[in-house]
């Protein structure tokens, strides 16, 4: 597979006591690639997010990022690498207003204030959230919060990028926004992990998806063969209505 | 993007403030204090509770550092008070370093201990963190006083009277509400500084989400170990100008949780947590109040200037949380945006 | 050996007070995620109950809880409704505001006693027992007991009783407990209440061994602090057993370091343990951070 030197998952696991979050999953992303991972409720998807971005140490396995091993590496050292992420509860930065939301990010690469407000203003351009840049992030409303998530994460200038469940109580056409400006950077070299319950969306996102179920990896392949696996149909569609 | 297409997005920001836009707005309010100095020149009573708001100012200033921008509300910063109130006392009285000298010592050794104290504290949030800063007090304060060599046991310090510009010690009251001024623009600056810069965000990151600002590549522990090195020297050189002011003071009072730790983050809440300019309108305010409190009930009622500042305490919390400065953004602001205004 | 028995008697009766004085901190914080800084207070309001009890009803100390505690149960009440209900999700406005409760409860005092510092008598404070070579003051031995009664019967009323269980719901998922039909705004203030009357409790119970200061709240609530976060932040039977952690190590480090070192050795272990085991040797591993973040 082309994405080896990129980023490696190699039979990473996270147990809770005797719960088994994320049982030896292994994958690979190639650079520049969008893959959507769906599942059930409690499959372990934010907790495999967790271990990818350095929130919780992995109990066994391997994340190797371009060949290196990043299992010890903190989240900021993480981010410094290139990793950029939203959180399934939108984490904005409450008291901040929406520009300096941003520039927190931008100073990852940028020193001075005006050059990380720059950088910042262009990431909110890009998630549309320009014309609020001096409000208050706690005064935003949820979908533009997520959307200040992504753009905080956009102004780190990652490599890839993790969104989880950003698109949970958006409406139509936020969706479509986020869609539109996920294949925009996609473009520009980005590559997305991608968590997403509505699978119009993940069918619009990616040519593959990793499908998930009790902390195991249940399926892993394009996006039309996994969707249509009568297994996966259950496991996700079963549960979901349960 | 283009050069100019980047400016455009960035005018359309409303432009960020930064150290060369604060600046003035410090020199201003510095300024008009000056000036107020100048004009009670004569009045020693006036010039003393000046002197004294200077200096609490300029510690509730440093305390805000961390305390504010860093949201690690520290009760246990009469440490780094004491410890610079020692070091100015044994190098002075011990080796006749000229206090002026000392504070630079003083300052330093208060951020290492700062530092060395707050690395492990530093994993605790919230009330927690509060209560450990409350015990690392008594700590020191039970260890200064068994290891009474350098700070005089139960006795305290007493410096003598050796009037001189080099000791810094004045005959005048004037001299040193310049003094305390001149450690209040210090604070100040120090805080606007941080404040407009890539430090003074990443405290706040920290302040509002930690895990969000690791996710951005801050380093939590760092951003406040710096946040807290600055606010501990600011607070360690404010020790060596009080016991230069006083002259006598023994470890219970510098080390005191209500009269230095707890009233220096008092006063900035109730100027503004987070604020550049909330501390010192906090102690503008209370450190006046609290004095006039004194003279006019203190004969009849002891305390009674404490319990109007525990009303002030409560009152704050429950109704002004984001303090004068808070409040007074809030009435500017148009009325919609004052619903978020108060968490 | 003697000695060493004698320093033994000494911590494990200071832990009793120690326990008493905790146990209502604990509940308070462990149902309401609240850290109470004017808990000492509320112990200091129930020793000088005891002395207002005695002087105009002349009441025994021991008999004053009968209405101390109900006193400051009120209070408590009045406190959360009015104070700390309106601070939900605002832990560090917390501090400030029973910071300043704190404050105004401890100045009040001094105001209307002027400072004077005042006493109780009882029969039972003079009698002392011996047990072998131990001597101990029946009115520490009568604080021991009631610290493990209180802490037994409280620990009991939470677990078997309609109401404990209820707090205990609250405690543990307030939205849950809410779904349910629990008013938990009134379960806090309950508990906020009976976390307060069994300071009352402990104050009365303290009137006679101590003279009466205003200031001396200051000196229950750090030892309780350190009890509470050795013996397991919101667990009734850590506050128990972490009160005579930290007497037997106040009396050991007071007797065989230095007696002006013991505050400094025990804040050391409670600061390590902090750091260390932040949720204290019987308490649930992380219940510090989720007590903060459960809030909202």
């Amino acid at each position: 597979m082309t994405g080896a030197s990129f980023l490696q998952v190699q039979g990473a696991s996270r147990h809770f006591g005797g719960l088994r979050a994320v049982d030896a999953v292994s994958f690979d992303v190639a650079p520049g690639e969008i893959v959507s991972i769906i599942g059930p409720n409690g499959a372990g998807k934010t907790t495999l997010f967790n271990l990818l971005t350095g929130q919780l140490p992995p109990s066994s396995g391997k994340i190797l990022f371009r060949g290196q091993d990043i299992g010890p590496l903190r989240p900021n050292e993480r981010a410094r690498l290139g990793f950029g992420r939203t959180f399934q509860i939108s984490q904005t930065l409450t008291s901040l207003s929406v520009l300096e939301n941003g520039m927190v990010g931008a100073f990852l690469h940028h020193r001075s204030l005006p050059a990380a407000a720059a950088r910042a203003a262009e990431a909110l351009e890009l998630v549309g959230l320009a014309k609020r840049a001096g409000h208050r992030a706690g005064d935003l409303t949820l979908g533009e919060r997520r959307r200040l998530e992504v753009a905080r994460a956009l102004a780190m200038e990652p490599q890839i990028v993790l969104l989880d469940e950003v698109m949970a109580g958006l409406n139509q056409t936020e969706v479509q926004d986020i869609i539109e400006m996920v294949h925009t950077l996609n473009a520009g070299g980005v590559a997305f992990l991608v968590i997403e319950h509505n699978l119009k969306v993940v069918r619009a996102f990616s040519r593959r998806v990793i499908v998930m179920n009790r902390g195991k990896l249940l399926r892993e392949g394009s996006a039309e063969d996994v969707l249509s696996d009568p297994e996966v149909i259950e496991a996700y569609v079963g549960k979901r209505r349960a | 993007m283009s050069n100019r297409e980047q400016r455009l997005a960035w005018r359309k920001t409303g432009g960020v403030k930064t150290l060369r836009h604060e600046l003035p707005v410090t020199f201003g309010a510095l300024a008009a204090l000056g000036a107020l100095v100048a004009a009670m020149s004569g009045d020693s009573f006036t010039l003393n509770i000046l002197a004294s708001t200077f200096l609490f100012a300029g510690l509730a200033t440093a305390w805000n550092v961390i305390g504010g921008l860093g949201g690690q509300f520290s009760l246990g910063h009469s440490v780094f008070f004491a410890i610079g109130a020692f070091t100015v006392s044994n190098l002075y009285l011990g080796l006749q370093v000229s206090p002026w000298l000392a504070l630079l010592p003083a300052a330093l050794l208060s951020a290492v201990l700062g530092v060395l104290i707050s690395w492990p504290v530093f994993r605790l949030r919230g009330p927690f963190f509060a209560i450990a800063t409350m015990a690392m007090t008594e700590v020191l304060l039970s260890l200064s006083l068994y290891f009474d060599r350098f700070t005089g046991g139960s006795r305290g310090v007493s410096i003598p009277f050796r009037a001189g510009l080099q000791n810094m010690i004045f005959r005048d009251r004037l001299s040193y509400a310049l003094l305390m001024l001149g450690f209040l623009a210090v604070c100040l600056v120090v805080m606007a500084a941080v404040t407009r810069s890539r430090l003074g965000y990443s405290l706040q990151a920290v302040r509002d989400n930690e895990d969000a600002a690791a996710a951005a590549g801050i380093d939590v522990l760092r951003t406040k170990l710096a946040g807290m090195a600055i606010s501990a020297a600011l607070t360690g050189m404010g020790g060596v100008l009080y016991i230069m002011y006083v002259r006598v003071a023994d470890p219970p009072t510098l080390f005191s949780l209500f009269d230095i730790g707890v009233k220096m983050a008092l006063i900035a809440l109730i100027g503004g947590i987070g604020t550049i300019y909330g501390p010192m309108l906090g102690a503008l305010l209370i450190i006046p109040l609290e004095s006039w409190l004194r003279a006019e009930l203190g004969g009849s009622i002891p305390g009674a200037n404490l319990i109007v500042l525990g009303f002030i305490l409560m009152l704050t919390a429950l109704f002004l949380r984001r303090g004068i400065v808070g409040g007074l953004k809030r009435l500017w602001s148009r009325p919609g945006a004052a619903k978020g205004a108060g968490r | 050996m003697a000695e060493f028995l004698n320093i033994v008697a000494i911590g494990l009766l200071l832990g009793g007070i120690y326990s008493l004085v905790s146990v209502g901190l604990n509940l308070i914080f462990g149902v309401i995620r609240i850290v109470n800084f004017a808990q000492g207070e509320f112990v200091m309001l129930g020793m000088y109950g005891a002395f207002a009890a005695q002087v105009a009803m002349g009441m025994d100390p021991y008999i004053a809880p009968v209405v101390v505690a109900p006193a400051l149960f009120a209070l408590g009440c009045v406190v959360y409704w009015i104070l700390l209900r309106p601070l939900q999700g605002e832990p560090m406005m917390q501090v400030f505001a029973t910071f300043g409760l704190l404050m105004v409860l401890e100045n009040v005092v001094l105001a209307l006693t002027r400072g004077v510092s005042l006493s109780v008598n009882s029969a039972a404070a003079q009698i002392s027992m011996s047990l072998g070579p131990v001597q101990m003051p029946l009115a520490r031995i009568l604080v021991l007991v009631a610290a493990t009664v209180v802490a037994g019967a409280l620990g009991w009323w939470l677990r078997v009783t309609l109401p404990g269980k209820a707090i205990r719901a609250v405690a543990q998922d307030r939205k849950a407990a809410r779904l349910m039909g629990i008013n938990v705004e009134r379960m806090y203030m309950v508990s906020f209440g009976v976390g307060a009357a069994l300071a009352g409790l402990a104050g009365c119970l303290l009137a006679p061994l101590y003279s009466m200061s205003p200031q001396i709240g200051m000196n229950f609530i750090m030892p309780a602090f350190a009890v509470v976060v050795l013996g397991g932040l919101g667990s009734v039977a850590g506050a128990y057993v972490g009160g005579f952690i930290v007497g037997l190590t106040e009396a050991l480090a007071g007797f065989y370091l230095d007696p002006a070192l013991k505050h400094a050795v025990l804040f050391l272990v409670f600061i390590a343990v902090l750091i260390i085991r932040p949720a204290g040797l019987f308490g649930v591993a992380g219940a510090e951070e989720v007590g903060l973040r459960e809030q909202s």
